[in-house]
């Protein structure tokens, strides 16, 4: 069911993302599905991402539950006010989760187009 | 009873001149950080009697000191015990309680602090409303805890003292025995307990080994005074003005949470010490020449956060420059939107201005190419999304209808742009300042396109927008039987024709057709325009001119920077030496501390600037206006590896030196020479802006 996660996780890694070229760092996000935990981490270098479900200990941790995550990927829900609500908890370095944040709730569909910068404006 | 301010980036404590606190959700005193009151009550007595203050030593902008002694206020005050409360702001604040017994008796004493907290977000102090989660209060392991929660959202107070004391859900008592002329002392600390993400916002920022603490902030506020540019002037006003300056620029510093240890301008004190897009950025530029970091992590915090989505309720696009961030339940519970606001039109383009400028000061290749996407981002925002009108310009208008600011550009009042005979246009709204700004910005792509991202089919292009945007502006919003430019231009084309500052402002964007400029100047210049002191937002000759009207007739002191910068730009040394003299004179009535606004009175009326009344001082692109006027005096130019000089200073400066100027070139130094001498008259205080006599010619 965890569709909408597992889309963005992978949509993150598919491509080389510019807009992260800036930053190296590990990420795991951890989300809470009742007793469950899914793990996943999230390896930046410069821009090239690589995602998995095992590493070693992360620069930044992020922590909120499953329903929660997937709300924020899909655009429903603003990271950044969850944030300061509580529902998420970051531990670390907080320059990443202020890097990936950018990623969540655009539409894959969106062509990224380098040149101008982001999607275009839908009539 | 005066309010007694002391702060460390966001985090900052206001209350009466004893030190104490008792807040009403109205009344903004209290403990506040990330835009949250951590404390509203901190109230001191001795055996149950409150204190009254002999004097308050502000030591530093994170540092003061309470003298106190017991008593009941009246004229005779017999004191045999007084009281200093040292407290000192960062993470938190720590406040050091020293009672003397001047008695030839001991003292037994019961002392107590009260304590609680409101957790109110800054903009219910704002607006008085009212909560709506719990409050809960504990004590445990020699701390007391005050708590407030709301679903997940939860924020703590931890308060502990290094004296023995009992402790209880409202307060710390102390019972405390002091010999004769003997004193007795503790440690308080405030921290912050929970906060954004969950754990505590800030460690307390003290060097553990001293023997008094002392705040990190002071050893960063030496290096910080110690690698400014040094000036020396023989009109002493001007030296108090440039370290005022300074030490403010100083206490308005604020470091985002993404880059711990990297400091970019606030936009006001207390209020506003949060990032802002627009006031942030023309801080930065205002800066340049004397702090460059400051916009280096302007630069690297705004992009973090450019906008990605199309969100409403943010009034968020991709590509565009967030306006305001903030961290309180209001903002939490998405009932204001400011997680970031993207609600600002300028900040988008004059990111790129900024880009540019930082690049011709300082050679950071390096953050030019590591922010080359955003600006590429920033530049396709102008003509994606901002073109709200259909005709090639910006405009704005805001989606969020509830709470988004209805105008966007930096004159922020309902009446600020109006035709002359007082109408107001409708929306989209395309003021003419931003059509500067966007030429500006391309312009400056261009070159960084050229010369930094090796992408001349792109700078050329961007060359080629510039030119069409120039001409058509040319056209579109000249008043040609006025000769100056309109101040917007409506959805249907009408120019909305009243005679503005924002003039000022296109000379700085260069996007004023050079035969043009001549009228233009000679506007800024005159009596309607130029007060004496500065230049008005609004001329006299507009039906809704006022001289205290928040931007239809006031004179802002950053306005009028920018209008000197402009002059400088098209050549018109003397006229921006004028509103130099102008902004330093009115500074010196200010202590060097210039306000937000001032009364935009002639100078001859009133023989002093009338200050607007403004709950925010210092404002960072105040502070910013002596720096950039500095700047335009002495015509420092960055030209490839070099930095240029072409001094023009007003009368009355006869030397002004400006040493260790930091660039691309290492540290030069600047020299001016005044070019008129003027008569010192002993016993009379001597002013730049005021034109001799002798020079008055038939008055």
């Amino acid at each position: 069911m965890a569709e909408p996660t597992r889309d963005f996780f992978t949509g993150l890694a598919e491509q080389h993302q510019p807009l992260l070229e800036g930053l190296t760092g590990l990420m795991r996000f951890d989300l809470v599905d009742g007793e469950r935990t899914e793990h996943w981490y999230v390896d930046i270098r410069k821009g090239d991402i690589t995602v998995s479900h095992s590493g070693p200990e992360p620069d930044c941790t992020v922590t909120t539950d499953l329903a929660t995550f997937e709300a924020i990927v899909s655009g429903k829900m603003n990271a950044m006010a969850a944030l300061l609500r509580g529902a998420i908890e970051i531990e670390g370095r907080f320059a990443l989760m202020t890097a990936v944040q950018r990623f969540f709730g655009v539409p894959r569909d969106m062509p990224d187009v380098p040149a101008a910068g982001y999607a275009r404006r839908q009539s | 009873m005066s309010d007694v301010k002391i702060l460390d980036g966001n985090t900052f404590v206001v209350s009466d001149d004893r030190g104490d606190i008792e807040a009403s959700l109205t009344d903004p005193t209290g403990l506040f950080s990330f835009d949250t009151r951590y404390l509203s009550k901190w109230v001191l007595t001795i055996d149950g009697q409150r204190l009254n203050p002999l004097s308050v030593d502000d030591l530093q902008y994170f540092e003061t000191r309470f003298f106190l002694v017991p008593g009941t206020g009246t004229v005779y005050i017999d004191a045999k015990l007084s009281v200093i409360r040292q407290r000192a702001v960062g993470g938190g604040f720590h406040e050091e309680l020293t009672i003397l017994n001047h008695d030839q008796k001991p003292a037994d004493l019961e002392v107590r602090i009260e304590v609680g907290s409101d957790f109110a977000d800054l903009f219910e102090v704002k607006d008085d409303l009212k909560k709506q989660g719990e409050y809960y209060n504990s004590v445990d392991d020699g701390r007391l805890l005050l708590g407030y929660r709301r679903d997940t959202y939860v924020r703590e107070t931890w308060i502990s003292a290094t004296a023995a004391c009992a402790i209880d859900e409202h307060g710390l008592t102390f019972s405390v025995h002091v010999e004769p002329n003997h004193e007795w002392t503790t440690d308080l600390h405030v921290t912050p307990g929970r906060g954004v993400g969950g754990h505590s916002v800030a460690q307390p920022k003290y060097e553990r080994h001293a023997k008094h603490a002392r705040p990190i902030m002071e050893l960063s506020l030496d290096k910080w005074l110690d690698e400014a540019p040094r000036l020396a002037c023989d009109w002493d006003p001007l030296n108090r003005t440039y370290q005022r300056s300074l030490v403010d620029l100083a206490a308005l510093r604020f470091s985002p949470v993404s880059l711990p240890g990297h400091y970019l301008p606030a936009a006001g004190l207390p209020w506003f010490m949060t990032m802002f897009g627009r006031d942030s950025i023309f801080t930065s530029l205002q800066a340049l020449p004397f702090t460059p970091e400051l916009a280096k992590t302007t630069l690297l915090a705004l992009g973090m956060w450019q906008g990605s989505r199309t969100d409403d309720f943010r009034d968020e696009d991709p590509g565009r420059i967030l306006h305001e961030l903030r961290f309180g339940e209001m903002t939490a519970f998405e009932e204001r939107p400011h997680s970031p606001y993207y609600g600002s039109v300028d900040a988008t383009p004059l990111y790129v201005v900024l880009l540019d400028e930082y690049e011709r000061w300082t050679g950071d290749v390096k953050l030019v190419k590591a922010l080359e996407h955003v600006a590429r981002a920033a530049l396709a925002w102008i003509d994606d999304y901002a073109d709200l009108q259909g005709n090639g310009y910006i405009a704005y208008k805001r989606r969020n209808e509830e709470s988004g600011l209805e105008n966007q550009c930096w004159k922020d009042s309902w009446d600020s742009i109006s035709y002359r005979d007082g109408r107001l246009p409708g929306f989209p709204r395309a003021t003419c300042e931003l059509q500067g700004y966007a030429y500006d910005a391309k312009m400056r792509g261009a070159r960084l396109a050229r010369e930094v991202w090796r992408d001349p089919a792109y700078a050329e292009r961007l060359e080629k927008e510039a030119a069409d945007l120039k001409r058509r502006f040319n056209r579109d919003f000249w008043v040609a039987d006025g000769q100056y430019y309109a101040i917007a231009l409506e959805a249907d084309g009408s120019k909305v024709d009243a005679l503005a500052s924002n003039n000022g402002h296109l000379l700085w964007s260069g996007i004023v057709d050079k035969a043009k400029a001549k009228a233009v100047a000679r506007h800024l210049m005159s009596p309607a325009m130029y007060s004496g002191w500065g230049v008005r937002t609004l001329s006299t000759d507009e039906s809704r001119y006022n001289p205290i009207g928040y931007h239809v007739g006031t004179v802002w002191p950053f306005d009028s920077s920018i209008v000197a910068w402009g002059l400088r730009r098209y050549g018109f040394k003397e006229e921006a030496a004028r509103i130099a003299a102008g902004i330093l004179d009115a500074a010196e009535f200010f202590d060097g501390r210039l306000p937000e606004a001032f009364g935009g009175y002639p100078r001859e009326l009133t023989k002093y600037p009338v200050q607007y009344p403004t709950a925010c001082s210092p404002q960072a692109w105040s502070t910013g206006a002596p720096l950039l006027l500095l700047r335009t005096m002495l015509g420092l130019e960055p030209i490839g590896e070099h930095l240029i000089v072409d001094p023009a200073l007003p009368q009355g400066i006869g030397r002004l030196e400006l040493l260790d100027i930091p660039g691309r070139w290492g540290r030069v130094d600047a020299f001016g020479r005044g070019r008129v001498d003027v008569e010192k008259r002993p016993r009379t205080r001597l002013q730049l802006g005021v034109i001799q006599p002798e020079k008055k010619g038939g008055r």
